[in-house]
């Protein structure tokens, strides 16, 4: 005789080991012959949920809407240190251009992206417009929601016959009176549905069940009300559930809505207040870290990622970031200490490759470097990161002289990504080596154009003009040069040399 | 071998000017370390390929019925 397992008891055994997909089919199943079994309805909902569920403390997109026009800033020139919108200034002693790459909002760039890095504001429309929105940058697409909005369609074109709860029949008001469903249900709606107004009906009708006393809706309705973009009311509901109960994931939430709303000194005193009631908590500390990486204050963020690998020394973000940070404060031996260390710990990517090849080739272990670079290109997964290695490979190729090798690499850099500005200045520098004026003059306006904020291609169209006796062009060049770069010393004498020049026409 | 002279002997000017000129040169742009990605950031680019997927073979399916 053979003894079946209780479909409910395996479907619940499915989900603990992550199977979601049989566990849904089995609840399926259930639901099929009995509509009101209640366990596997819930049971269902949760594991269409954890299907699709991301970390909502790490989701944060800013659409080109949000960004231009940004009615919740309090004021339009913040003074310095106390905004992240400025990212010019720069009190840690950060690397300055000279050493340490750009991103478009002109921070030095992160060993680390999340879904928020990016959050610095493009200054002009056209730069909004420009700025790539693809997920490797973690740009968003349109608007906040549209990324979600996908999902959320995708989920359901996956079920033939249609969702799986149909949410403008549901009866929020009978469901949140059951606390058992209610919790499960949100959860569905909010993260595999998306609908954060039906979302927000039910924690609404939830907490008033509740007697307004229960934390956990205090904090469902903060998420609806930040993802409706109401960044006050979050902050409310948020303030509220800490009094209640003091969790960590409240002040994370908190901290999001302060640094939507621009307030970074408040989200450091709020992470502080957190870490007095969680001493050592590493998302804690991580916040911090991440707040003054994004103020432009290298130093003190690495401290912070220190503290970070005190409490966790297996801390992937923080190993990444202070990596970086020794790679472009001269220091590449180790950076691959770092480095290594990741590898160590399983992660096995193409960008870690890469990371790994240039600080070898920079800390003179030659044998290492080029087959970092062929594990990198055998990893790739889209255009841009293969851009991206065979640029790194280009400055290898540089290094050790052979400028064909290199000029081929720049080339196949263009090959894959015809918008890497980096690499179009550096085949400039290239051209003009072999006396090729005016393809490298090409060459330097393409990058200009394509990334105004480096100042590079403004400083070498600055000297190729002068050479070639253009001196209005070149004294024009070097002060967007100066713009995207004030303390580059050899812009200051190059602009001086042309106001003599001038004067004495 | 304290006995051996040296054939070669240092010239040091003892009489006129050094000058180096400063000559402004082309910058390259710096080597770029490519920034890892969120456990996050790769589960929602994750989803978001399967969900293009998923379009896509329905549209393939559309057009085939």
């Amino acid at each position: 005789m053979e003894v079946t397992m209780d479909p409910l008891f395996l479907a619940w055994s499915y989900f603990r080991r992550r199977k979601l997909q049989q566990c849904s089919d089995i609840c399926t199943k259930i639901l099929r012959d009995s509509p009101y079994d209640q366990a596997a309805w819930s049971l269902k909902t949760r594991a269409l949920t954890e299907m699709v569920y991301i970390d909502e403390v790490e989701v944060d997109q800013e659409g080109i809407a949000e960004m231009m026009l940004d009615e919740s800033s309090i004021a339009q020139v913040a003074r310095p240190g106390t905004s992240l919108r400025l990212p010019g200034t720069s009190q840690g002693g950060g690397p300055t251009p000279a050493v340490r790459p750009m991103t478009q909002s002109g921070r030095p760039i992160t060993g680390f992206v999340r879904p928020s890095t990016q959050s610095g504001r493009p200054g002009t429309m056209e730069q909004a417009i420009k700025t790539p929105r693809t997920a490797s940058t973690a740009r968003p697409v349109t608007s906040a929601s549209g990324r979600f909005i996908r999902l959320g369609t995708a989920s359901m074109l996956t079920n033939p016959d249609g969702p799986f709860i149909n949410l403008s029949r549901l009866n929020l008001a009978n469901y949140s009176q059951k606390p058992n469903l209610s919790r499960t249900l949100f959860d569905y709606i909010f993260h595999h549905e998306n609908d954060v107004r039906n979302a927000l009906d039910l924690a609404a009708q939830a907490t008033e069940h509740a007697q307004f006393k229960d934390w956990w809706w205090k904090l469902q309705l903060g998420k609806c009300y930040y993802r409706l973009g109401l960044y006050r009311e979050a902050e409310k509901q948020f303030r509220s559930a800490l009094n209640h109960q003091e969790v960590v994931d409240t002040y994370l939430y908190l901290a999001k809505v302060y640094q939507r709303l621009d307030q970074p000194i408040t989200a450091l005193n709020l992470f502080k207040q957190g870490l007095d009631h969680f001493p050592g908590e590493v998302t804690l500390l991580t916040g911090i870290a991440r707040i003054h990486e994004e103020m432009n204050n290298i130093s003190s963020a690495t401290e912070y990622y220190k503290d970070v690998l005190k409490q966790d020394n297996t801390h992937v973000e923080a190993i990444a970031c202070i990596g970086s940070n020794h790679f472009y404060t001269d220091q590449p031996e180790i950076a691959l200490r770092f480095y290594r260390r990741l590898l160590q710990m399983g992660v096995y990517n193409c960008q870690l490759y890469n990371n790994l090849g240039l600080c070898c080739f920079y800390a003179q272990q030659y044998d290492m470097t080029l087959s970092s670079f062929e594990r990198a290109l055998t990893l790739v997964a889209n255009d841009e990161d293969q851009a991206d290695v065979w640029y790194n490979i280009g400055h290898v190729a540089v290094g050790i002289g052979d400028l064909t090798l290199a000029y081929q690499c720049f080339k196949l850099t263009l090959a894959f990504n015809n918008d890497h500005a980096e690499a179009y200045n550096n085949l400039a520098v290239l051209e003009l080596r072999k006396g090729h004026i005016e393809q490298s003059k090409a060459f330097l306006q393409t990058a200009a154009s394509l990334a105004p904020h480096m100042y590079e291609p403004h400083f070498n169209l600055s000297i190729l003009s002068e050479k070639i006796g253009d001196l209005q062009n070149s004294y024009t060049a070097a002060q967007k040069s100066e713009d995207a770069f004030p303390e580059h010393v050899d812009t200051q004498q190059l602009l001086k040399q042309l106001r003599q020049h001038f004067s004495v026409l | 071998m304290p006995e051996v002279k040296s054939i070669f002997r240092e010239v040091l000017p003892k009489q006129g000017q050094l000058s180096m000129e400063d000559v402004p040169t082309m910058v390259l742009c710096k080597p770029k370390l490519l920034p890892l990605k969120s456990v996050t950031l790769e589960k929602l680019e994750k989803m978001q390929m399967e969900a293009q997927e998923a379009v896509k073979q329905q549209e393939l399916a559309m057009k085939e019925q």
